[in-house]
């Protein structure tokens, strides 16, 4: 059959490139290759490997791509690592420090809570420009718009000599109240960018449109600071790309979970921040909804972090504030829990209690069993030896797994300070570390007041397949799924999602208790909503082009809070629909299911805070379908004895071989499947079913009562 | 599961998931709560407790609060019946609050009839009740007069709340809306830490939960016991000031006599003044509060929180005392008066000590914003509604210069973990509050080899309503609280200041404020301004790197003039002179020394001169038994015995004015100098007529080391 077109979708992790190419004669690849320094060099490697899988040259499959999608980590490295541009601040005068003093937040930004135990701790990363570039002009905006201090002309060009002193690649603008009135910040940009052509000029109420200067600020200061790194790296990307024969459009991954043009992360790189996590939230959700659900919790075990999405209602949750390295970030994206967990995650004992994490051993050494020196038991040494694991990390390059070297080092840090066995340590090791990912689930389900019985979770990334059973017995979550590409779903996700956009205006409104918005708010939020649409229209060029639709809401909280809850207007995606009057029922809804019956406390009345639009044009293209029958493989390659609940009775168990199973083919549990890059357990009394996509649904045994949500719904009653 | 051998993995999943319960319990209270000082500054507390009250588990949050709740919880299984789904209120400092703005909730977690543990909830609320808004009243002379206060009420009986005694409460306060929306709060966090722990016992019983939070707490206090025994034998007497109580401008001591013995330590609070007729007091629980503030963050580094830090100290003092204040003293400003004095000789106390052990001394740190001057706006909002306003940017001082860095700019006390401030533009959305500046003040932070960090400032007006009343109130306007540890100077004293539009229009300097102003009104153009203390300096400044001194030049922190006669450093177009820098440093410890008062040499040096413990970068104990001497790094023999090294040293009484210092009438200040180098060995804050007496005497030489 010829190939006629290819989809490509690439994700550039900290320490491995993945991608994943599709093509229209229905064969798809994984492949993994070590990150390099340069980026495009590994990428180009992995894409030679794509080609290969697929039996062309790099330029054949690069002229037949129909799409193209790129997630990168070069602004998250840049930013973590202080490789960005030299950046200067103008602000309003006497709020020079803004960035220095971070609502006094700032000292412990990022910090485990364990070293916020530790006053040393605080305060020790510099703030992202520090006070010495950054320039005050006279000049100032009230709450409502209203100009007090003009900006005079001589105070803009003080500014512009300042500048000059200072030898800065990129400046950020932010001024008080420029989200009410942005005609200060316009003011200064354009003359900033008249007599100083070169430079990376922004402005806040451009970047991060929200009430209060700090997160502004910093988001502002951070995206100065990636302008002039993300520009060059977009620019050289697209050219060697555009070189060796790619025709079709770039795109790039956001940390809202969808795609973007090129052009759009090289003017606000921080939109790209966290494109990798989003992407396997977003990819997971798309394989969700063509299983039929609604509900699904998103994990991604790699090798040393755990990352949980959570797709409620057919809708990706989000969030509106990150902070990455120190820095905090205001800018809407997919909200992903993270804990420092995987694989890799490092196994001892302290105070005679075995913990696990959240150190890493990494990819060098790596777990003890890859036998390149690490002499300390991992999560991947725990699982060799209880038998779960089959295959390691693609990367690996088919290394061969020494069980002998990870049950020595259990024996030597676990089982023999802790007088027990090495089968006992083993499972020990997993789980704690299952205990704690559980804990993660917990914090956004049953916290958040949903009920985790209720989704069905997708397990991606290398190990998430190894581990979905032990967190869905443990949470009682009665399903998982497979895909047979999880261990690169957000590379899938990079070839597969949608274009997005997002625009947030601030609106404040308030109202009486139990009162609605009068007319005139809910006028100037009609108005503002239009105007954030507009917005987020003009950050996706296709859309004048191509059918658009498009989603909004509105952050409202209870009279007195500093909390506010996104309220959607309609649901799903849409054409653009006027604020209706039931919001403010909506949002007392949403709050009791947050916070519990009897929570609503109507005699506190309403603020209205902001309005957000979120903008959707579809690609062609999606996760693989069900047309997709050929190539499909799944055999019986042995057995295996292996630990699943009771480490002093190990069950045999058959393995099976895979890349995408046939549809309608079922796995009875206990069996272990091993894919390239991924080995799925399927336990005792669980069945795995292979549907049309060649994802395997597993059915966890409902009679096993492992479920602590079941048994605490008892108790409680 | 194979039973008692993976008993190891059992404790670290269920102290894990206990952990995430009060994670839970912060997230709840923190999403829920109306009040800024709980959604914005974290002035609030949620754990865990055993029965009995101690706490095994505690959010990271103010730590003053951490003891208050247990006291509840022991009064309410001394005093009263508590059934399953019962539900307390209280707010009473007579009992376990710390004054009456601290209002807190505790609830039994039963399993059938047993009673495993409690779960407990305290925050400030910004009003309830009494003479004044904020219900910190400086005119108050008894409790009565400061609000309702609740000794320990059913609020919830059997999973119903009592809707009459919440009416009741929110009834008393100028706020009942956001009070209600607390309480609310409260409730919702107390039943999801109720049915959390339920379900922990349900799946792994409720033996191993009861065990798990005693083990839990038994670690720490081994843990802190270790820490202990780390800290060389020593008794240490530490003094603070606190001003005006309200009436007038008295000056009040507390004092702290702690002595460390193997793996115990004793704190004794007895020479502390009377107590006082206005507000500034606290209850003995203030006091457990205030010491629990330094405790925490000073030894509880790396340790999990809970009562077990609490449980090798022993607190003493005897009633009536400014910190032991018995019924019916006035206390409602107790927190950021008495409570925060008694964390900040707790804290300089203990970081003595570290500085003299061998395992700590780089841990050692100055003083941290060792006051919190208030500021609360009440009134008629821009929107046409009754609001009060409880700014949390006092918080923004200067955090102590480290023994390897210097202090935090605008890093707040210590006593807050995760301290936080709203933004300008946040405030002034919702009040009628208008800056016209936030920022770091310059030359705040106490000078020393690492600097204390600088506070930042605020200057606000009114816009968009007709008037308001601001009430002002601090101590360390006149003290400077925030000293420093081994010849750093401490930090700046709090500079408030109040302009009338009219007087801004004909050009006046604004005026300055007393400590305790009290109620101002104010109208769109007058100008309230604060600067609050810097931290406390590490070291002798002119020990600072220069290029740090060029450093801070270049930040526009520190003037070049100030660089020279503080710091010793020339600096030449911004650039270290390295020659003359030496050169002029030696000058201004020659100076030093010529002003000072020095002693008589004190002899020839000992032969054995093995090295004890070091003090900071100058002071040496060394010897054994009965040879025991206080020498210099230069060599200088201060004192034959462990005791009494000023008596030896060069004593120069200095006027800090200069510094950005002002004091009370009633204090003076001496530095103490190494009588053959110069360099400065203490910057001591002291009663005028009375000497600084020894602060850190270590167990060796005539004393018999303790058990």
């Amino acid at each position: 059959m010829a190939t006629t077109w290819i989809d490509v979708g690439t994700d550039v992790g900290g320490t491995f490139t993945d991608l994943w190419v599709r093509a229209s004669d229905d064969r798809q690849a994984v492949v993994k290759v070590p990150t390099t320094p340069d980026i495009v060099s590994g990428l180009f490697e992995g894409l030679g490997g794509c080609a290969g899988a697929l039996g062309l040259s790099l330029e054949e499959l690069l002229g037949r791509v129909r799409r193209f999608g790129h997630g990168t980590t070069v602004g998250l490295n840049a930013l973590l690592t202080g490789a960005g541009a030299s950046v200067a601040l103008v602000t309003t005068s006497g709020f020079r420090d803004t960035i220095e003093i971070g609502r006094l937040k700032r000292q412990v930004t990022g910090l485990t809570e364990m070293e916020i135990t530790d006053v040393t701790n605080r305060g020790r990363r510099p703030p992202i420009v520090g006070r010495e570039r950054v320039l005050e002009v006279v000049e100032r905006v009230d709450r409502d718009g209203v100009v007090v201090v003009p900006l005079e002309e001589r105070a803009m060009e003080q500014v512009v000599d300042a500048l000059a002193g200072l030898d800065v690649d990129a400046v950020a603008v932010c001024t008080l109240w420029s989200v009410a009135n942005p005609v200060h910040e316009r003011m200064l940009a354009e003359a900033i960018a008249e007599r100083r052509p070169g430079l990376f000029v922004c402005m806040s109420h451009e970047v991060a449109r929200t009430v209060g200067e700090y997160a502004r600020a910093s988001t502002t200061v951070a995206n100065a600071l990636l302008g002039p790194v993300m520009g060059r790296y977009m620019e050289a990307l697209e050219g060697r790309l555009r070189g060796a024969g790619l025709g079709a459009p770039l795109h790039v991954m956001t940390s809202l979970g969808g795609m973007a043009g090129s052009e759009l992360v090289t003017r606000e790189p921080v939109a790209a921040l966290l494109s990798g996590p989003a992407a396997c939230v977003m990819a997971s959700h798309q394989v969700g909804r063509r299983a039929g659900r609604r509900q699904l919790l998103s994990i991604d075990v790699g090798g040393t972090s755990f990352d949980v999405g959570m797709v409620v209602d057919d809708a990706a949750l989000t969030r509106r504030e990150l902070s990455i390295g120190g820095v905090d970030i205001h800018r809407p994206s997919v909200d992903v829990a993270t804990i420092g967990a995987g694989g890799g995650s490092v196994a001892r004992v302290r105070d005679g209690v075995l913990v696990v994490g959240p150190e890493s051993a990494g990819a060098v050494p790596g777990p003890a069993c890859y036998g390149r020196g690490g002499q300390q038991p991992t999560v991947t040494d725990a699982d060799l030896v209880l038998g779960t694991l089959v295959t390691g990390q693609l990367a690996s390059g088919g290394l061969a797994l020494s069980r002998e070297l990870a049950a020595q080092a259990i024996e030597r840090e676990v089982a023999g300070p802790l007088g027990m066995s090495l089968m006992d340590a083993a499972w020990g090791i997993r789980k704690v570390l299952d205990s704690n990912m559980a804990g993660v689930l917990r914090r956004v389900t049953i916290e958040r007041g949903h009920d985790p019985r209720q989704f069905l979770l997708l397990a991606n990334g290398g190990m998430g397949p190894t581990h979905a059973w032990a967190l869905c017995a443990d949470l009682g979550i009665p399903q998982f799924l497979v895909a047979p590409t999880a261990t690169v779903q957000s590379a899938v996700g990079a070839g597969t999602l949608d274009l997005r956009a997002s625009a947030e205006r601030t609106c404040y409104a308030r109202s009486g208790p139990g009162a609605p918005l009068d007319d005139h708010a809910q006028a100037r939020l009609d108005a503002e909503l239009s105007a954030a649409l507009e917005a987020a229209l003009a950050k996706l060029p296709a859309a004048r082009t191509a059918a658009w639709s498009c989603r909004c809401f509105v952050a409202v909280r209870y009279r007195g809070q500093a909390h506010a809850l996104d309220v959607a207007i309609g649901s799903g995606f849409g054409p653009p629909r006027p604020c209706d009057r039931e919001l403010l029922a909506r949002f007392e809804d949403e709050y009791e299911v947050l916070f519990g019956a009897g929570s609503q406390f109507k005699r506190a009345g309403f603020e209205v805070l902001s309005v957000r639009a979120d903008v959707l044009v579809r690609l062609k293209g999606g996760v693989p379908s069900g047309a997709l029958t050929a190539h499909r493989h799944l055999e019986e390659v042995g057995e295996r004895t292996v630990v699943f609940d009771d480490p002093s009775r190990p069950l045999e168990c058959p393995v099976w071989s895979a890349t995408v199973p046939p549809p309608g083919r079922v796995l009875e549990g206990p069996c272990l499947v091993a894919y390239p890059g991924q080995t799925l357990v399927v336990p005792p009394g669980a069945v795995g079913a292979a549907d049309d996509d060649g994802n395997v649904l597993v059915t966890l045994d409902a009679t096993a009562g492992a479920s602590l949500v079941g048994t605490a719904e008892s108790a409680v009653a | 599961m194979s039973g008692g051998t993976l008993a190891a993995v059992t404790f670290e999943i269920v102290r894990n998931r206990l952990l995430a319960v009060t994670e839970e319990m912060r997230v709840t209270l923190q999403s829920v709560s109306g009040s800024p000082t709980v959604t914005e500054a974290s002035d609030f507390f949620t754990g865990l407790y055993v029965n009995g009250g101690e706490f095994a588990t505690m959010g990271l949050q103010v730590t003053h609060e951490a003891p208050a709740v247990g006291a509840l919880i022991r009064h309410l299984e001394a005093h009263r019946p508590v059934a399953d789904g019962d539900m307390f209120i209280a707010n009473d400092p007579y009992i376990g609050a710390l004054h009456q703005n601290d209002v807190q909730m505790a609830v039994p977690i039963h399993w059938g009839e047993d009673r495993v543990a409690w779960a407990g909830v305290m925050a400030h609320e910004t009003d309830v009740g009494g003479m004044e808004f904020a219900s910190w009243c400086p005119a108050a002379t008894e409790v009565y007069q400061e609000g309702l206060r609740i000794p320990a009420v059913k609020l919830v009986d059997r999973g119903v709340l009592r809707e009459d005694v919440l009416e009741m409460i929110v009834a008393a306060s100028r706020l009942p809306a956001a009070l209600e929306l607390d309480i609310r709060a409260f409730v919702a966090t107390l039943n999801v830490a109720r049915a959390r722990v339920v379900e922990l016992i349900g799946s792994y019983g409720r033996g191993t939960v009861g065990e798990v939070m005693a083990w839990m707490i038994d670690t720490t206090e081994h843990d802190t016991e270790d820490r202990l025994a780390a800290l060389p034998d020593a008794t240490v007497h530490v003094r603070d000031f606190l001003e005006h109580d309200g009436h007038e401008d008295t000056l009040h001591a507390v004092d702290l006599m702690a002595t460390k013995r193997g793996r115990r330590l004793l704190l004794d609070f007895s020479g502390s003044s009377p107590q006082a007729r206005g507000f500034i007091n606290a209850t003995r629980s203030g006091l457990h509060g205030g010491v629990t503030g330094a405790l925490i963050p000073t030894l509880g580094f790396g340790l999990r929180w809970n009562a077990g830090l609490l449980r090798p100290v022993t607190i003493t003092a005897p009633d009536g005392l400014i910190c032991t204040a018995v019924h019916p003293a006035p206390v409602g400003a107790a927190t950021v008066e008495t409570i925060w004095t008694v964390t900040n000789v707790v804290q300089r106390a203990l970081n003595l000590l570290a500085g003299g052990s061998e395992a700590f001394a780089s841990r050692s740190q100055g003083v941290s914003s060792g006051t919190m001057a208030t500021f609360n706006l009440g009134g008629v909002s821009q929107f046409g509604e009754r609001f009060g306003l409880h700014l949390l940017d006092p918080l923004g001082g200067g955090s102590g210069g480290f023994a390897e860095r210097d202090g935090v700019d605008a890093g707040g006390p210590v006593a807050v973990p995760v301290p936080a401030i709203a933004d300008v533009e946040s405030n002034e959305q919702v009040s009628p509050l208008f800056y016209l500046y936030r920022r770091l003040a310059p030359e705040t932070g106490g000078p020393g080899r690492h600097r204390g960090g600088n506070s930042a400032e605020i200057a606000v007006t009114l816009r968009g309503v007709e008037s308001g009343d601001a009430i002002v109130m601090t101590h360390g306007a006149e003290v400077p609280n925030s000293v420093g540890l081994f010849g750093g100077w401490p930090g700046t004293t709090v500079r408030q200041r109040f302009s009338t539009a009219e007087e801004r229009a004909t050009g006046r300097p604004p005026r300055p404020l007393g400590p305790k102003p009290g109620r101002i009104p104010m109208v769109p153009g007058d100008v309230f301004s604060v600067t609050w203390q810097g931290g406390g300096g590490w070291g002798d400044p002119l020990d600072r790197e220069p290029t740090s001194v060029a450093d801070d030049v270049r930040r526009d922190l520190l003037s070049v003039r100030t660089a020279a006669e503080v710091y010793g450093v020339v600096l030449v177009e911004g650039q270290v002179d390295t020659v003359a820098t030496a050169r002029h440093r030696e000058e201004l410890r020659r100076a030093r020394l010529a002003a000072a008062t020095a002693p008589p040499p004190a002899g020839a040096e000992d032969a054995d001169a093995s090295l004890r413990y070091a003090l900071g970068d100058h002071l040496r104990v060394v010897g054994a038994g009965g040879k025991v001497t206080v020498r210099t790094s230069a060599g200088a023999v201060l004192s034959r015995a462990a005791a009494g090294w000023r008596q030896g040293a060069a004593a120069l009484s200095v006027d800090p004015g200069a510094r950005g210092i002002s004091l009370h009438p009633e204090l003076a200040m001496t530095a103490y100098y190494c009588p053959v180098s110069g360099a400065q060995l203490a910057v001591d804050v002291h009663r005028r007529d009375e000497e600084p007496g020894d602060d850190l005497v270590f167990d060796i030489g005539e004393r018999v080391p303790g058990p």
